[in-house]
């Protein structure tokens, strides 16, 4: 018989393990929530099971066990890095696509992750292991670890406590203010001291291991244009790495001593800070599939849902570290349902119209169809446009490409923005970092070339009913209607 | 023949022949428009809304015999609503009757896709009313305050 998988998520995430379950030879299985009664992830599964929600362990596995499902793959968000989650599925005699709870659990938080990858030797950002209250100290440290630091508070979180040192000659004054504000804050004045990294870029490591003690790395991926620590676009290689490729070996090495270290197996992505001189420091590790992992796929032409299932089942990894190359430079764009004409904010509610892009490099993993609502439960996230192109220039040309050919009408979306991003000086020359989008204004262009505006009304005018006809005080509010 | 083209803050009355423009039409909602030059517009729409050549426009047409009635209807009255500009959740209402606002203060909290937005005043007035309750799911486009 047949096995099963099921996939315990939904959106673009669940139709592309969906498809790689089936193409994998096994029945796939899907969940739904009543809200996502019409979403698109069912057309893609062979059976499919309501839960009441996405986050409960106990509905998706009664949904497994009513399916008779072997398999369980979380996709990424919801329940993917719940360790807990991960051993009641091996608990149930239902394998968990991913790493052991174990792995999951040492891995679970930055300060744990931080910890492990220290024992292993992996760099982390330097600064000190507990707090410091005296100046001296203070100094010794900070000189060790060169200025710029940040003096964060031990208890903070929030730019509470925290303040940017430039030279010695600040330390005092700016410790003595972080800690009476962390005291006022979080009434503990403990803090500690942090190389400040200006600038970083967010570049990340793909890891995998088989249950054979094989580990490998499948290089990197820029992710350092983000808004509010959400990533926005993606891109393999990395513009830094691709001019020096040492270093791809070099963090590679560092996010396989941290997932030795943590009996790490399955997918996952050491993310890494690198600063203006290319020193990279661990961050954490994202023990899942990540969002952007088309981008690996496209340039080192491995399927990674596939090798997923494959090492999950036992099998032992079949490409060695040596397999591995990596060819042309793939971008991703995540469409997002959010207005960047209004502060980004998020955008439900039905799509009128959507025309996506094909043709040549294109690779499109699309969770939405047209005349669906798209719900204000979930996140905004549309689909993702991703491009492969023999190299960096080429793969842009060919996203702007893409995205002139994309519509979205109905619900406010992002494809603008990424049209304005991609003519940036600034991102064509691959000068990226975390900041870059706050010093990116995005303008909203609806101006019309007259003879643009000359067929758009040659359209309304066909479109419109007789006058007679027509409600009078109805026609405005019928167009500006969203 | 006249019409008057609206876009939201202006109005122009134009003379359109219909017959001036090549159009082909593509799949629904599409139609490709070949001006005098032989370029070649794509124009979508959809909701009430149009694409230009990817460019998102808010434009409409309006029969000039209805413009005394049209302008008449927004003339009415000095209130003016806010509406939700997408669905939403309300999450806290900050304001009640009676009270004077500034121009972007801060009216009530409305939550989408795990994002919590400010929805904020677009003048200087007083509250008339407040139309949706803390827990109330809003659709795009319906009242939530009404100022005056």
């Amino acid at each position: 018989m047949v096995q099963k998988i099921l996939v315990a998520n939904r959106g673009e995430i669940a139709v592309r393990v969906l498809r790689g379950i089936r193409e994998a030879g096994f029945t796939a299985v899907a969940v739904f929530t009543p809200i996502d009664r019409g979403a698109l992830h069912l057309s893609h599964a062979d059976e499919a099971y309501p839960v009441d929600s996405y986050l409960n362990p106990d509905a998706i596995l009664a949904a497994a066990r009513r399916a008779g499902a072997t398999a369980l793959h979380p996709g990424y968000g919801f329940l993917s890095e719940n360790a807990d989650f991960a051993q009641l599925c091996a608990d149930a005699g239902v394998l968990f696509i991913g790493p052991p709870a174990s792995a999951i659990r040492s891995l679970g938080s930055k300060t744990a992750a931080r910890d492990v990858a220290i024992a292993a030797g992996a760099p982390v950002v330097p600064g000190t292991d507990g707090p410091v209250t005296d100046i001296a100290e203070a100094r010794r440290v900070a000189s060790q670890i060169g200025y710029p630091v940040l003096i964060k508070a031990a208890a903070g979180g929030g730019g509470k406590g925290m303040r940017l040192v430039e030279k010695e000659s600040e330390l005092e004054s700016a410790l003595r203010d972080a800690s009476s504000e962390a005291e006022r804050s979080f009434r503990s004045g403990e803090v500690y001291i942090e190389k400040a990294l200006i600038h970083p870029r967010h570049i990340e490591i793909q890891i995998f291991g088989d249950n054979h003690g094989h580990l490998i790395h499948l290089g990197e991926r820029e992710c350092s244009i983000q808004r509010r620590h959400q990533k926005v676009v993606e891109e393999c290689p990395s513009p830094l790495v691709a001019r020096n490729l040492p270093m791809r070996h070099a963090m590679g090495e560092a996010a396989l001593k941290v997932a030795r270290a943590a009996g790490y197996t399955n997918a996952g992505t050491a993310e890494f800070l690198v600063d203006a001189d290319s020193n990279f420091y661990f961050l954490e590790m994202n023990t899942r599939l990540q969002v952007e992992h088309p981008v690996t796929e496209l340039v080192t032409s491995v399927d990674l849902v596939h090798m997923q299932i494959e090492a999950a089942f036992g099998a032992e990894l079949q490409r060695k570290q040596e397999d591995i190359t990596w060819r042309g430079s793939a971008i991703q764009c995540r469409l997002y349902a959010e207005d960047p004409a209004n502060q980004f904010f998020p955008s439900p509610g039905r799509i009128d119209r959507l025309r996506m892009p094909s043709g040549p490099g294109i690779r499109l993993d699309n969770g939405v169809y047209e005349g669906w609502t798209v719900p204000m439960d979930y996140d905004p996230l549309l689909a993702k446009l991703c491009v492969w192109a023999e190299d960096r220039p080429r793969a842009i040309a060919r996203m702007a490409r893409a995205l002139g050919e994309t519509e979205i009408l109905g619900i406010a979306n992002n494809v603008a923005f990424f049209r304005q991003l991609l003519q940036d000086p600034g991102f064509q020359s691959g000068q990226l970092h975390t900041g870059f989008l706050k010093t990116f204004a995005y303008t909203p262009d609806a101006t019309l070339t007259e003879s643009e505006l000359e067929a758009a009304i040659a359209i309304l005018a066909s479109a419109e009913a007789p006058p007679a006809t027509a409600a009078p005080t109805a026609i405005r509010s019928n167009w500006s209607r969203r | 023949m006249k019409r008057i083209l609206l876009t939201p803050d202006t109005e122009k009355e134009i003379d359109i022949d219909p017959s001036s423009a090549e159009r082909h039409a593509l799949e629904t909602g599409t139609t490709l428009v070949l001006d005098k030059s032989g370029r070649v517009h794509k124009i979508t729409h959809g909701g009430g809304r149009l694409l230009v050549n990817g460019k998102e426009v808010q434009l409409s047409l309006a029969d000039p015999r209805n413009r005394r009635r049209n302008a008449n209807a927004g003339n009415d009255s000095g209130r003016r609503d806010v509406k939700a500009a997408m669905p939403g959740k309300v999450i806290k209402v900050l304001v009640e009757p009676g009270q004077t606002v500034e121009a972007a203060a801060g009216l009530l909290i409305l939550e989408a896709m795990k994002m919590q937005n400010e929805v904020r005043s677009p003048g200087p007035g007083t509250v008339a009313a407040v139309r949706v309750a803390v827990g109330d799911t809003v659709a795009s486009g319906q009242v939530l305050v009404t100022l005056e």
